[in-house]
């Protein structure tokens, strides 16, 4: 009897414990497929591509959930304690969110993380300056943009990174430039626009680095005079979507896309054959896009399916003719990148620079350099002072060791004491970085050849002069 | 029994689990930490107890004997397809149309390649571990004759009349020409260094031979690496033609009109500084194209695309109408489909000075690579069915072949030669081995600088700490398991370490292997990598005449004067076998002034013969200059007194040295370990 009673109490146990699991289970896959997106009331503010004003973080905007599955279903709020709230970015597991925003109309924007199961958030940042532009890295932690003063560039905005509590804080980017609108690709470097601002403004461009803000190079530059206008998605077939404009006074664009292999010749325009603009993409799965669109300045802009294949626009997600939707997103587990490893060593104060030789420039002038002046030594310039002039060696090449985590520019001198070419674009190396160019103006697809620089039968010059002496005196 | 005493039962139970448990626990880590000389492995007892023990019943349960597909030939009528299944001995005989096997037979140790003669019915086998070819007569499928050949036969042609078998000899780094109406080798050619690969072109005037090391240099000096081209009327060598910049020539094409001939090839960046992996730093993989002409120019072109790398080109073959070629991209699994009209554009609109800059572009693939077709693991042989409809792409580490269709460049098949369909964690370590998917946008693979599990014969600028110092000599993975430390500067006290976070940060530059997939590896190094015989200076394990007297000084206490060698400075004392190295650090007045001050470890000597350069930094372009040119001071060993004779006696029996396993034979069930020669 007292057996048959202790069956019953376990059977009963087992199937409240099932019963919680799939419930639990239930619940933890609701979210998968829900689409998050901000929303704007009203006409979009004029775009500063400059500060990132009403284009990177919009004022009194919010971010909602859609249930695009379920036929009529309103959209959730999931941001109302909120002035402002925008720029989503979900996890690799599908479960959380990282979003900016300011909870008074006056607050400095900060960076949040939501649970998408509970719709609990939590502050992670507590930041005296602007905050935006969340973005996952792998090893629970994100990269992000924030307001920075850089010596002479009175606004900049540079990367940082930090765990996903908030600690250890650590900026990764140093040109006077501003980057925004960060993402991770799946080779685990981060991809963001990236915008010269000193000593003249510049069109933004992709750059791609590290994670620990090494190793920055060029991914993509669009036409001259465009802008990148959305943030990069990297798709599992090898493809990277955004939106760009030829037009700076509009707030939209068109589809674009490059292929990751080749980024900087293989861009394909995907909407040039539709009217009106578009804001935002992102992928739903392979094949198809999540865009925001309208098709003309009076409306507003509208959440729509694109097929890239066919590069057509396909039916209307979600419309709301008081609200403009940006930046659309889905709900879903995607693959995590690559965790990059770092060799920075923060105990040292310099890098390495090493340049295979300064008179190489790119396939197309291999014809052309008898009409160029051979340069043999190269200025490197700060950014209000001169670091430095070093003779190059007879092969052309340097190796320099320089302060860390300065900007600097080059730009190459003929015998006469002509510039050759020059000043380049801005390049920072962070503490122990090593790096290495095969020229100056090279071509981005260009290889090094394989044979041992002059320079590094040396030891590495030291720059800026004043470094030199501390370096003796530590030695001696 | 009362319920109170059950219960203090259990208690006591549970008392001295706790009082097992945690100091145990402290221990085995304490065990698993000094094992594999990091701190985070998990406490897995498998990884050293199961994956890589050397009991013979343990390994034979945990591992599996694969067949590794490697090369392989269609029939004149395309109904066969002959593949060779290096891991068991054997040519396999697929019937195409059904996609099954029909037969296997037995051949030599280590087979390499396959061909046909021209009526189909006598295939030729190159045995690289017997130094033989295998003769089959394919109709009665047996083994007919056994011709001997030079050290490592592997690529193989037959002269344009048929009379004479070409057959290159990787380890000789030579041709052997055999006449096939005596059987007998009649000649034998010096080829470039460390051949594979052979074709004679379409008019039967020349035969090609690639070679996969380049022409020892000191460091610094360019990179070359030799085409032998042999004429065929004469059996003489016509030319060495060098390809600059360049190694791992493995295979090599002609296209049907004979116009050019194209072979896969990779471009080390060995002299630069490795400070990171973008923008092509480490590794850029290719072909080169020789035109057949008079003043006919040679022209390399990269493979890979500036965010993707394709790792590890093997074979190359050309459709039969001359629009086609198809390179196996080992290390990252893809076929890639070369437009040949694209490449003849290229030729006909560059300059010279632009055709050279091509050689290190990576934009200028995507003016001739039409499609990259995935594959199974590790492509290797690439064969072409007569009507040249189909491509057989022999995947080594898959068991497998797939059929592609050379129109739609679509897989259309995948034939399963029937391997054990377990992949045991060895297996899995070979394919990581292999494969460059765990090294930035894939640049290359562990393979890649350890062909064949050895080294690839260069030395490389590793930029430890400052650039241009301390460049090291690549060392090979063969017979490594018992002899940590590793590195030439000993850091590394296990393989665990060695493949660990410090790797990833240095040389990989992407994320560290992950704990199964290091264990994996470390099954792979420690016990999967085969041996190779030392056929060339020690076939039978008997020693010459003049190894003996070698020995003799090997083992010496005293020198010519009678006087006492200090027992430091004795060959034996540091490279005492069974292993040859002590496994201490050492001093051998070999630093040099870009060398931090540092002792190296005492490398193991087995099959030092086929290592070459030598020291730490490769100085040593032979065993003798160790002693000759840089071993003056009589630090390193004393030497000294020796006279030339005494000297070449003792180079004899270095030379002769071969892996303890081979004559040991509880060995023969190390899977994949060992494998005696016939």
């Amino acid at each position: 009897m007292h057996k048959k009673r202790s069956n019953t109490v376990f059977l009963i146990i087992m199937t409240i414990s099932f019963s919680v699991v799939f419930f639990l289970s239930c619940k933890e896959s609701s979210n998968e497929g829900m689409i998050v997106f901000t929303q704007v009331e009203g006409d979009i503010q004029k775009i500063n591509y400059i500060t990132g004003n009403s284009w990177r973080y919009i004022p009194n905007s919010r971010i909602v959930a859609l249930n695009s599955n379920k036929s009529g279903e309103k959209i959730k709020v999931l941001t109302e304690d909120y002035f402002s709230a925008c720029s989503p970015d979900i996890s690799y597991d599908g479960k959380f969110m990282l979003f900016a925003a300011q909870k008074k109309q006056n607050d400095i924007w900060q960076i949040w993380e939501m649970n998408l199961e509970n719709l609990k958030i939590r502050q992670i940042t507590s930041s005296s300056e602007d905050c935006f532009n969340p973005s996952y890295l792998p090893g629970k932690r994100m990269v992000f943009s924030k307001f920075t003063t850089i010596d002479n560039v009175k606004e900049g905005y540079a990367l940082f990174t930090s765990n996903l509590d908030g600690s250890e804080i650590n900026q990764i980017t140093f040109n006077p430039h501003a980057y925004f609108a960060s993402t991770v690709l799946q080779d685990g470097r981060i991809l963001t626009i990236s915008r010269q601002l000193f000593p003249e403004q510049k069109d933004g461009m992709f750059m791609v680095m590290r994670p620990d803000g090494t190793k920055q190079e060029l991914f993509y530059k669009g036409l001259k005079g465009s802008e990148i206008h959305s943030r990069g998605w990297e798709t599992n077939d090898g493809k990277v979507f955004f939106i760009e404009t030829d037009n700076k006074d509009k707030e939209g664009g068109d589809i674009i896309s490059v292929n990751y292999n080749r980024p900087l010749h293989s861009r394909v325009n995907l909407s040039s054959g539709i009217e009106g603009d578009f804001y935002a993409v992102s992928p739903i799965q392979a094949g198809s896009l999540l865009v925001s669109y309208r098709s003309s300045d009076n409306d507003r802009y509208a959440l729509y399916e694109f097929d890239e294949v066919n590069k057509t626009l396909g039916k209307v997600i979600y419309k709301d003719e008081n609200y403009n939707i940006l930046e659309a997103v889905v709900i879903k587990k995607k693959e995590r990148p690559r965790k990059l490893p770092s060799d920075l060593n923060m105990s040292v104060n310099t890098g390495l620079l090493l340049c295979q030789d300064i008179n190489f420039t790119d396939v197309q002038s291999v014809e052309d350099t008898s009409s160029i002046s051979k340069a043999v030594r190269i200025e490197v310039m700060g950014i209000d002072t001169s670091l430095g002039i070093v003779d190059v060696e007879k092969d052309g090449s340097f190796y320099l060791k320089v302060l860390a985590d300065t900007p600097f520019r080059i730009q190459t001198i003929s015998e006469d004491g002509q510039v050759v070419n020059g000043p380049g674009s801005w390049i920072y190396l962070r503490p122990n970085e090593r790096r290495g160019c095969v020229g100056c103006h090279e071509d981005h697809e260009q290889v090094p050849y394989n044979r041992q620089p002059l320079s590094v039968r040396k030891e590495p010059i030291i720059l800026p002069k004043q470094l030199n002496k501390v370096h003796k005196e530590k030695d001696s | 029994m009362k319920k109170s005493k059950i219960l203090i039962i259990f208690g006591v139970i549970f008392v001295l689990g706790l009082i097992v448990y945690f100091p145990g626990r402290k221990a085995a880590r304490s065990h698993v930490n000094y094992i594999t000389a990091v701190d985070d492995h998990p406490l897995s007892c498998t990884s050293c107890h199961v994956y890589t023990s050397q009991n013979k019943w343990v390994s034979k349960m945990v591992n599996e004997d694969y067949y590794s597909p490697f090369n392989m030939v269609v029939s004149n009528d395309g109904s066969r397809l002959y593949v060779i299944a290096q891991d068991i001995n054997e040519l396999m005989v697929v019937d195409t149309e059904n996609e099954n096997v029909l037969n296997k037979i037995n051949v030599g140790v280590h087979p390499h390649s396959v061909i046909l003669n021209k009526s189909g019915k006598i295939a030729y086998v190159s045995n690289e571990w017997s130094d033989n070819v295998s003769v089959i007569d394919l109709v009665s499928s047996k083994v007919i004759d056994t011709l001997k050949t030079g050290n490592g036969p592997a690529g193989l042609a037959l002269s344009s009349n048929e009379q004479f078998l070409y057959v290159v000899n990787v380890f000789g780094s030579d041709l052997s020409v055999i006449d096939l109406s005596t059987k007998e080798e009649i000649k034998r050619l010096t080829t470039g260094n460390n051949p594979t690969g052979t074709a004679l072109s379409p008019d039967g005037k020349v035969l090609y031979v690639t070679s996969r090391r380049a022409n020892m240099v000191p460091y610094g000096e360019p990179l070359i690496s030799d085409l032998t081209i042999i004429n065929d009327s004469t059996k003489t060598v016509a030319k060495y033609l060098g390809i600059e910049s360049a190694y791992m020539m493995e295979n090599v094409a002609f296209t049907p009109s004979g116009d050019l001939a194209m072979t896969t090839l990779i471009r080390p960046k060995n002299l630069i500084t490795s400070i990171q992996v973008e923008r092509g730093w480490m590794m850029n993989h290719g072909i080169a194209i020789i035109e057949q002409k008079e003043e006919g120019r040679v022209v390399q072109l990269l493979l890979d695309e500036p965010n993707a790398y394709y790792s590890d080109p093997f074979d190359i073959v050309i459709s039969p109408d001359g629009k086609k070629a198809f390179v196996s991209s080992s290390g990252v699994d893809y076929i890639s489909v070369i437009s040949i009209d694209s490449i003849r554009t290229i030729l006909a609109e560059s300059s010279p000075k632009m055709l050279k800059s091509f050689s290190n572009n990576l934009g200028i693939s995507s003016r001739f690579v039409i499609k990259r077709i995935s594959t199974g693991a590790n492509p290797k042989g690439l064969t072409l069915s007569p009507d040249g409809k189909r491509l057989y792409v022999a995947e080594q580490l898959e068991d497998k072949i797939a059929v592609i269709n050379t129109e739609s460049l679509e897989t259309i098949g995948s034939i399963n030669l029937g391997g054990p369909l377990r992949i045991t964690v060895a297996r899995q370590g070979r394919r990581l081995f292999n494969n460059a998917g765990h090294t930035f946008q894939n640049q290359y693979a562990c393979y890649t600088c350890h062909p064949d599990n050895h080294e690839d014969g260069l030395v490389y600028n590793m930029a430890g700490k400052d650039m241009g110092r301390n460049v090291t000599n690549t060392q090979s993975l063969r017979e490594i398991g018992g002899t940590a430390p590793f590195k030439w500067n000993g850091k590394n006290q296990s393989v665990y370490k060695q493949d660990g976070m410090r790797f990833s940060a240095i040389l990989t530059r992407t994320e560290p292997f992950n704990h199964d997939d290091l264990d994996a590896l470390v099954a792979y190094i420690v016990t999967g990598i085969k041996h190779p015989p030392n056929l060339m200076y020690n076939p039978d394990g008997e020693l010459t005449e003049s190894q003996i007297r070698g020995k003799e000084i090997y083992n010496r206490s005293v020198d010519n004067l009678g006087i006492a060698i200090p027992e430091n400075n004795r060959c034996i004392t540091c490279h005492p076998p069974p292993l040859y190295t002590d496994l201490k650090m050492a001093d051998v007045s070999t630093l040099s002034d870009t060398d931090d001050p540092i002792l190296f470890d005492t490398p193991h000597l087995h099959n030092i013969f086929s290592s070459a350069p030598y020291l730490h930094d490769g100085r040593a372009e032979t065993l003798e200059e160790i002693w000759t040119i840089y071993g003056e001071d009589d630090k390193h060993g004393h030497v000294n007194d020796l006279t030339k004779m005494q000297l070449n006696d003792l180079i004899d029996y270095l030379k002769s040295l071969r892996s303890p396993l081979y004559d040991d034979d509880k060995s023969e069930v190390q899977h994949g370990t060992y494998i005696k020669s016939n």
